[in-house]
């Protein structure tokens, strides 16, 4: 069975790599700069942001810009990606009416397509690293585990959505509420400290301040992230993972009716 | 007019219903007892708020429509079949379950083979894409890899009549054009199984001739040929058997040319009555 699913995958991997490659032209389609824009666009944004938070957080927060990059570039990830695979059926449609494939693999594409644009962020984060003299630890070479957390947790809801979304248009409406709502409720732009001892338990909750401050320890802090809080983001992303898949599956043969 | 709703076997002509087991290996579409139910929901929801809305007053019933009863047939290796019907008899829908878009609500599908669905022409292209990058991703969406289509693009364009289109983005491109990218693509690809709706109707007579001439090649090549068409004429001349469908149910099935007849005949008698009745 499980033998029988990864030979199903492997022969539908050049289709994989064809249809990322074709989404990456559709959205920079007549745009000049392209690619460059996933590199560039943060950067800008992390100029207005400083401007306007540097001096409120100057004292607890050391390399604010860089703290602010950090907190964009994996939130980001997580909530346009699970967007754009919670969108993929519909953006897929006029496939999946008229081919056999996998469905799963429209939420695959979609987010291996945000992700490889997250990388080209990254590189940016790492440019800016260097240039505002953040202290450098082997501790960074680590950078890639808290983003396949992000990638494994980002599939699993997306797929969740996605499995509601196909029948109800509203949610994607809703969801961009939602992505404010969370935007403010996980530590991006102001440091954790603000937060009354007695209500951050209530932040632990949150799956992406979880990744994020394993990704800020490794990267920003150079410190190792203790035990625990790796143990809590796997759980995080496996059961997400599971949920998504399971909800999947049970919609997944009534999308067509609905395209 | 003569209905028979019967267990219809299309394997060789002298081989009679249930001895069909002894030679399962040849059977390469095998679709047994199946039935294909939609919900007409009255009014389809398409948000949260109609649902609700909806639900309160008690709604969500939906009305059920049967697109296909009890359908069960079995197709051999390298024969070739065509569905025929009136408009919203179920042959398409029929089509997109052997094809394994839709998923039967009852009974199964069974099918030995790489398929090739040719459903609605244009095939499953991207409208931004150059002629040239959707050759790739069709290719890629029947598991071929770049390696591959790359042997077989010449040949592709060579057939379509498109070398000068090559990299001009499809949307651009007119219907027939579309359709001969599609039957072109669909036909290389090295299927089992060749899956074709309505593909014939568009383009000129000689390029109509054209893909009859590499049907019947792959006929004789040993594909299998599942066929849609309006046109019982293409009907006799590519397909060695039929089905004819009514209301999603199988009403008549044995040789094109005898099923093609009765169902031309019926027409004729349809239009007939329906003129009396008229004046």
């Amino acid at each position: 069975m499980v033998g029988k699913k990864i030979d199903e995958f492997m022969n539908y991997v050049p289709f994989l790599k064809e249809v990322i490659k074709r989404d990456f032209k559709k959205k920079y389609y007549k745009s000049f700069l392209g690619v460059a824009w996933s590199m560039l666009s943060p950067l800008l944004l992390m100029v207005v942001m400083s401007i306007v938070f540097s001096t409120i957080f100057k004292r607890s927060i050391p390399y604010y810009p860089v703290y602010w990059f950090s907190g964009n570039l994996l939130f980001g990830f997580i909530t346009q990606g699970s967007q754009n695979v919670m969108n993929s059926m519909m953006a897929n449609a006029s496939l999946i009416k008229k081919m056999k494939i996998p469905k799963y693999f429209f939420c695959i594409s979609s987010l291996t397509q945000q992700f490889i644009m997250e990388m080209f962020s990254l590189i940016t984060y790492f440019l800016i690293e260097i240039v505002f003299g953040v202290p450098f630890t082997f501790n960074v070479f680590l950078f890639f585990i808290p983003m396949i957390y992000a990638y494994v947790f980002t599939l699993g809801l997306g797929m969740f959505l996605c499995s509601y979304a196909t029948f109800l248009r509203d949610l994607d409406y809703l969801y961009t509420i939602i992505r404010r709502l969370w935007l403010y409720a996980t530590p991006i732009f102001y440091p954790i400290d603000i937060i009354p001892a007695q209500f951050r338990f209530l932040w632990e909750l949150n799956p992406v301040y979880i990744y994020l401050s394993i990704f800020r320890d490794l990267t920003l802090n150079g410190v190792m992230p203790s035990e625990r809080s790796f143990i809590i983001a796997t759980l995080y992303s496996v059961i997400t993972l599971i949920l998504g898949i399971v909800a999947f599956k049970e919609k997944e043969d009534r999308f067509f009716l609905y395209l | 007019m003569e209905i028979s709703n019967a267990k219809v076997s299309f394997l060789s002509e002298h081989d009679t219903y249930g001895t069909s087991e002894n030679n399962d290996d040849d059977v390469c579409i095998d679709v047994s007892d199946v039935s294909v139910m939609f919900n007409m929901s009255i009014n389809r929801e398409d948000g949260i708020k109609e649902y609700f809305i909806n639900m309160m007053k008690g709604k969500v019933a939906f009305k059920e429509f049967w697109a296909l009863r009890n359908i069960d047939f079995k197709v051999k290796r390298g024969d070739s079949l065509a569905l025929i019907g009136r408009n919203g008899s179920g042959k398409s829908t029929l089509l997109k379950t052997v094809a394994g878009i839709i998923k039967p609500t009852r009974g199964s599908v069974k099918v030995n083979g790489t398929i090739a669905p040719l459903i609605e022409m244009s095939g499953g292209f991207d409208r931004t894409l150059s002629a040239r990058e959707n050759i790739y991703l069709a290719g890629a969406m029947h598991g071929h890899t770049k390696k591959y289509m790359k042997q077989h693009f010449d040949e592709i364009i060579e057939f379509a009549e498109l070398e000068k289109f090559v990299d001009v983005p499809v949307k651009n491109f007119s219907s027939g054009m579309v359709s001969r990218l599609g039957f072109a693509v669909a036909t290389s690809v090295n299927a089992d199984i060749i899956i074709a709706d309505e593909v014939l109707a568009v383009g000129d007579a000689k390029f109509r001739e054209k893909c009859e001439k590499r049907i019947a090649q792959m006929l004789s090549g040993g594909t299998t040929i599942l066929f849609v068409s309006h046109s019982t004429s293409q009907v006799k001349k590519i397909c060695r058997r039929a089905i004819w469908l009514e209301k999603g149910k199988i009403i008549g099935s044995g040789s094109s040319a005898e099923i093609c007849d009765k169902y031309t005949e019926s027409l004729k008698i349809a239009k007939k009555t329906e003129y009396r009745r008229k004046y």
